[in-house]
């Protein structure tokens, strides 16, 4: 074990529920290796849904809530309600965030909730087995759609951008370096950060999707077909050629919801107090 | 110039996806013959001394089961 899982992994979890070469440990890793440099453990807490992408906060020595799939992001909110001091973070997969729980990410985006969600995108459904994802590509054979994917693929960031996220990000397993600055970005943010992490899954991606389940294909596609583009009006050039635009998308300041609470709370107090009610 | 005293292994852990041996930009792995705890051929710290003690291969490793342990300064020529 690294310096770095000595110090903050749960020893009597090990090992990894994950596969040979997942992105998911390197994403365990990564956020660790941020969480270190801020020295803020202290302070988080962490919420996950279902999906092997879920699991990634399970590892860490960090109070976690583990909830029904899709549901990570209101069992944060509830966090964030009731102990504003804690810095919320939710690992969730692009079928946990964008299907079954895409709801409560526009409207945690859109009231700029103070937290963090990483959604860890692999393409596919992989713990149930490889089954069509809002964010598999047109065409795509997968278990759930043998004749190719009918269904126009979502895209995780521009969703957040337009539901009105204040910081959005998308990196893959193959930036570690950019995936650490952006997770102290994010921890340090005041307000609704989204981080995109495309991983890779050879097992079911590779299967499906890439035609190969080596793990270092696999890790190569990454490498190979996410490109730093920060600047949306250039992404649909990189779209058409089947690359991903990675980079720091998005980070603004806007009014954040638990702190608008706190100052409605005060001022009805003191109108209160002069026999008002608002 | 930088390099390497030793690199650790933990066998408990390691599920021998060679992703060290890919990522690794100085070839100091090899596929090895030896099993971890968990069944799988781990890799072989077989070119130490190329090891420029980047970082890359702990930071890539998926189960983080490897420590790049840097010779300590003023030991290169021992
Ligand atoms: C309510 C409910 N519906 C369906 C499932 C089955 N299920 C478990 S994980 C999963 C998909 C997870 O996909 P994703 O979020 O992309 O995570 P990954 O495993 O790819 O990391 C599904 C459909 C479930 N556990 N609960
Ligand atoms: S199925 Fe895919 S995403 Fe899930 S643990 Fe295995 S490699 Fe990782
Ligand atoms: S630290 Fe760098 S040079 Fe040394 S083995 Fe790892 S990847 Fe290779
Ligand atoms: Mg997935």
């Amino acid at each position: 074990m690294n310096p770095l899982g000595e110090k903050y992994l749960r020893k009597d979890f090990l090992p990894f529920l994950f596969c040979p070469g997942c992105g998911d440990g390197m994403i365990v890793q990564a956020f660790l290796q941020a969480v270190d440099d801020l020295g803020c453990v202290d302070d988080l807490a962490l919420t996950a849904g279902i999906g092997c992408s879920a699991w990634i906060g399970v590892y860490m020595h960090v109070d976690i809530l583990k909830v029904l799939h899709g549901r990570a992001i209101p069992a944060a909110i509830g966090i964030k309600a009731t102990n504003p001091s804690r810095k919320v973070v939710t690992f969730t997969g692009d079928g946990d965030c964008l299907a079954i729980g895409g709801n409560h990410l526009l409207h945690a985006a859109r009231r700029n909730i103070d937290m963090t969600v990483v959604m860890v995108n692999n393409q596919i459904y992989a713990m149930t087995g490889g089954q069509v994802a809002p964010s598999t590509a047109v065409g795509s054979k997968t278990q759930t759609t043998p004749y190719g994917n009918l269904e126009r693929q979502l895209n995780g960031c521009k969703v957040a951008i337009a539901a009105g996220a204040t910081m959005v990000s998308r990196w893959s397993t193959a930036h570690p370096k950019q995936l650490i600055k952006t997770f102290k970005k994010a921890l340090n943010h005041k307000g609704f950060s989204f981080i995109e992490i495309m991983s890779q899954c050879p097992v079911q991606t590779g299967r499906y999707l890439l035609g190969s389940g080596s793990p270092q294909f696999n890790f190569q596609w990454l490498k190979d077909h996410c490109m730093k583009e920060e600047d949306p009006s250039k992404w649909a050039e990189i779209e058409a050629q089947g690359n991903i635009p990675v980079g720091d998308f998005l980070q603004v300041e806007q009014p954040e919801f638990m702190a608008e609470v706190a100052r409605m709370n005060q001022r009805v107090k003191e109108a209160q107090a002069k026999g008002g009610d608002r | 110039m930088k390099g390497a005293e030793r690199i650790e292994i933990d066998r408990r852990y390691c599920k021998g996806c060679m992703l060290c041996k890919y990522i690794c930009p100085c070839d100091v792995y090899d596929l090895g013959q030896e099993r971890s705890d968990l069944d799988y051929l781990m890799p072989h710290v077989a070119r130490i001394e190329n090891c420029k003690v980047c970082g890359l291969c702990e930071q890539h490793c998926p189960d983080m089961v490897l420590t790049v342990v840097a010779k300590k300064k003023g030991k290169e020529k021992e």
